[in-house]
């Protein structure tokens, strides 16, 4: 498999402990199967602020890691956006090398989420995933547009549940195993509090297969 | 941190880390576009309101209570006249639909808006020329039969698109149902007259005592004219078949406020009336019958409590201030007497089901009631009288045949009002019937245009409820009331009950809409944004733009629009407004590099400019 770097892109506050998930799973399970794993949160983003964009790293080697001092992905392979919208707001395809994958957490088909992703090109598959359907997360992430209650607090999402992936976090990290396989299923599914929705969106996967480009 | 008031050199000015103006500054938002931390987008859309809706011509009740609120009387007046022939008519005889639908009405008290409309009707009586003007002549001619509530609108809208338009009327006086059906009291002659002259100013031509199937024909319409509109109304008064019906003194409901409005009137009642029926013609009839000399008139229905009855409950009441008594649960069997009215014999009934217009049900188990009348007026609607009608496009329930657009299979016959609408389960009142003799205009239009037909489409979602608006910002209070005539004196004259708005007044009224679902221009977003990102040109409807850049989708706006037009859609509902940064908090690679460029150069400057 070689090194791999992965990228959450998640939302300040109501979505921060979604994206700390994913990279903290995966690295976890990485180190299960014996390879060499980082996991990052990046406070350079501002994470404190409701609805600011905030990242997320992982990196993955069969090798061991020397770089431990940047934390910052220069070349994602992989990158998660854990809510839709952000599809239009950043650059998350910057530095990514051809043949990567992006997974978008969005009731949308990849047809039509393709339209926003800058630098498409370099994407050997797009994967929507309707995450907030699949965790069945009614008040918070469902309609994210009425939600008012959460997003006005400035309550760390931790203190909700110590549990790994409780929510929508289990089905984003089903598609990144799923559509990468980074990590095997095995070994990540035990860590997962909310299985029912993982194996669902192991199922319910939108896979949108490309032909990369050199950029 | 404000740059405000401090001098900094020009290589030091923003954008520069670490001083940051604020967005309301100049250039501040420039710095940090945070329109893509939004997730829904607040977008103005105006929705329909339960009074357009209810109100069966579909008149901008809201639209021009808004003009009204603004002292914008003529530009209110203009658009209550796309839609409604004669406001000061409806303003007086409306059974208000619009005012039972009002959100209002869930709150405190409904909008007064007929008083309003008529307000507005007034005010444009009172001008010398009126504000619609004929259409361009398209050359094409059309008759309109019936210059009642639904021919009148017809005429007058299809005026309005450029057709000649000649009315034909049996009566010797125009005006229909208006002029024969609704008594003085309620709708003064001289303001039907008016209005009737409105239409003659648009280039009408009104032939009275011209009866269709006596004076001209089917074949003469189809013959003479590009198109028709049949709005003959109703004209034949139902009878109860009771026992010596024929008898002298019995009179019918609608026969009898004719004659009285169009001054043929031969009657003399005697000093006890009956009045059989409980809808608004017979509540009409008896408060005709007072002011006609009646001394003692009673109220005869079959419904056994007066809030089954079919009427406005208002009049109800107006009618019992005079004196009116009710007397429910009977049926009229029979006409007792030598030649004359001397008596009625009555039996308790009831509807055997569930609404007014079901078969009786008399028991004459009991002995029967006899109540002694001089006169009786049987009032319990009326039928058409369709024998001059080609028999194809007569309807098994006595009404013409049409299709959904009002047209008589592919002629070019359009019927409208109350003939149409008999038993269609829709209640037969005048603004239903100038809805319709709108609709039919514009189908007739159509069809003369070559255009295909479409119903009108409403889609429920938009129409607006109370619990879609921020009831915050509405204090309750109570409704202007319309002054009444003291019951005391009203009952012996033939002076209008109900007075008039003033100018104050009907301003007062329209500050109580609640405007749903419709953008008043109240500047609540414009001034609640927390980033200064709703700009407005000027203060109006449709003018108000979100700035997408830097909206940050914090639904502030959307929970403090009071009247709900603002609503929240999800961003990727759009193709546009895409804000696209390279990391998360800078904005584009040039400023920063900009920045970077000038941290190398803060090294090569000599120390004074430092």
């Amino acid at each position: 498999m070689g090194y791999k770097e992965l990228t959450v892109w998640t939302r300040g506050i109501i979505m921060d402990k979604e994206g700390r998930d994913i990279v903290n799973s995966i690295s976890a399970s990485a180190r299960l199967e014996g390879k060499y794993a980082q996991a990052m949160e990046n406070y350079v983003d501002n994470p404190d602020r409701t609805n600011a964009p905030t990242r997320k790293y992982c990196r993955v080697s069969d090798t061991i890691l020397e770089n431990e001092l940047t934390y910052e992905n220069e070349h994602p392979n992989i990158v998660v956006l854990v809510e839709g919208t952000m599809v239009k707001g950043w650059d998350y395809m910057r530095g990514m090398p051809p043949g990567g994958t992006l997974v978008i957490n969005t009731h949308y088909t990849p047809d039509y989420m393709i339209r926003f992703v800058p630098g498409a090109e370099r994407l050997a598959q797009l994967v929507c995933v309707d995450a907030a359907k699949l965790a069945d997360h009614k008040w918070l992430y469902y309609r994210l547009g009425q939600l008012g209650l959460d997003r006005l607090s400035t309550e760390g999402a931790a203190e909700r549940s110590k549990a790994i992936a409780p929510d929508i976090a289990a089905p984003l990290i089903a598609a990144v195993v799923k559509s990468t396989g980074i990590v095997k299923r095995e070994t990540i599914e035990p860590m997962i509090a909310n299985k029912k929705a993982f194996e669902m969106a192991l199922n319910e996967l939108h896979i949108l297969p490309l032909k990369p480009v050199a950029a | 941190m404000s740059t405000k008031g401090t001098r900094i050199p020009d290589w030091l000015a923003v954008p520069f880390a670490g001083i940051t103006p604020a967005p309301t500054q100049e250039k501040g938002q420039d710095l940090f576009p945070t329109g893509n931390w939004r997730s829904i987008r607040p977008v103005y859309r105006d929705k329909l309101p339960p009074c357009n809706n209810a109100c069966g011509t579909n008149e901008k009740i809201q639209g021009y209570l808004d003009l009204v609120k603004r002292g914008k009387y003529l530009d209110a007046y203009a658009l209550i006249k796309e839609d409604m022939p004669f406001p000061s008519v409806t303003g007086r005889v409306c059974y208000h639909p619009c005012e039972q639908a009002c959100n209002r009405g869930q709150y405190d008290e409904a909008i007064s808006i007929r008083a309003v409309e008529r307000f507005l009707g007034d005010l444009g009586q009172a001008l010398p020329r009126d504000v619609v003007k004929p259409g361009k002549p398209n050359g094409k001619k059309v008759a309109v039969v019936g210059s009642g509530p639904a021919g009148h609108s017809a005429a007058y809208q299809l005026a309005r698109l450029g057709y000649k338009v000649t009315i034909f009327e049996k009566s010797p006086k125009a005006g229909g149902l208006n002029r024969g059906g609704i008594p003085d009291w309620v709708l003064p002659q001289d303001v039907l007259d008016r209005e009737i002259e409105r239409l003659v100013e648009l280039g009408i031509t009104i032939k009275t005592n011209t009866e269709v199937g006596k004076d001209i024909s089917w074949e003469d319409l189809k013959k003479n004219y590009d198109a028709c509109v049949l709005a003959v109304g109703l004209t034949e008064a139902n009878s109860v078949r009771a026992e010596g019906e024929n008898k002298e003194g019995v009179l019918y409901g609608l026969p009898f406020l004719r004659d009285i409005g169009m001054g043929t009137s031969q009657v003399k009642l005697g000093p006890r009336v009956a009045v059989i029926g409980g809808g608004n013609t017979a509540i009409d009839c008896a408060r005709e019958a007072l002011r006609q000399g009646a001394v003692e008139v009673t109220m005869i229905t079959v419904e056994g409590n007066p809030q089954e009855m079919p009427c406005v409950p208002e009049d109800l009441h107006d009618m019992l201030e005079e004196g009116v008594e009710l007397m429910h649960g009977r049926a009229m069997t029979a006409v007792v007497g030598n030649g004359k009215v001397e008596a009625l014999q009555l039996f308790p009934a009831k509807f055997s089901g569930a609404i007014n217009a079901s078969p009786i049900t008399i028991n004459r188990d009991v002995p029967a009631e006899r109540f002694a009348v001089d006169n009786v007026v049987i009032a319990i609607g009326q039928h058409a009288s369709l024998s001059w009608l080609p028999a194809e496009f007569k309807s098994e329930r006595g009404s013409i045949k049409v299709d959904r657009f009002g047209r008589l299979g592919d002629t070019n016959f359009f019927a409208a009002g109350d003939i149409v609408q008999l038993g269609s389960g829709q209640p037969l009142m005048v603004v239903n019937a100038v809805g319709d003799g709108k609709r039919v205009a514009f189908n007739l239009d159509k069809v003369m245009r070559g255009e295909p037909l479409q119903p009108r489409k409403i889609a429920v979602d938009v129409l607006m409820d109370l619990n879609r608006m921020n009831m915050t910002y509405f204090p309750h209070f109570p409704r202007v009331k319309q002054t009444l005539l003291p019951p005391v004196s009203r009952r012996k004259t033939q002076e209008e009950v109900i007075q008039g708005f003033s100018e104050e007044q009907a301003v007062e009224e329209a500050c109580r809409c609640f405007s749903c679902g419709t953008c008043n221009a109240c500047d609540n977003c414009y001034l609640v944004c927390p980033e200064p990102c709703i700009a407005r040109p000027a203060r109006s409807n449709g003018l108000y733009k979100i700035l997408v850049d830097y909206c940050k989708g914090c639904r502030v706006c959307i929970e403090e629009c009071p009247t709900g037009c603002l609503e929240g859609v999800p961003e990727l509902d759009f193709d546009t407004g895409v804000v696209r940064m390279d990391t998360a908090f800078a904005i584009t690679p040039g400023l920063h590099g900009r920045q970077a460029q000038e941290l190398i150069n803060l090294a090569n400057r000599p120390a004074k400019q430092i």
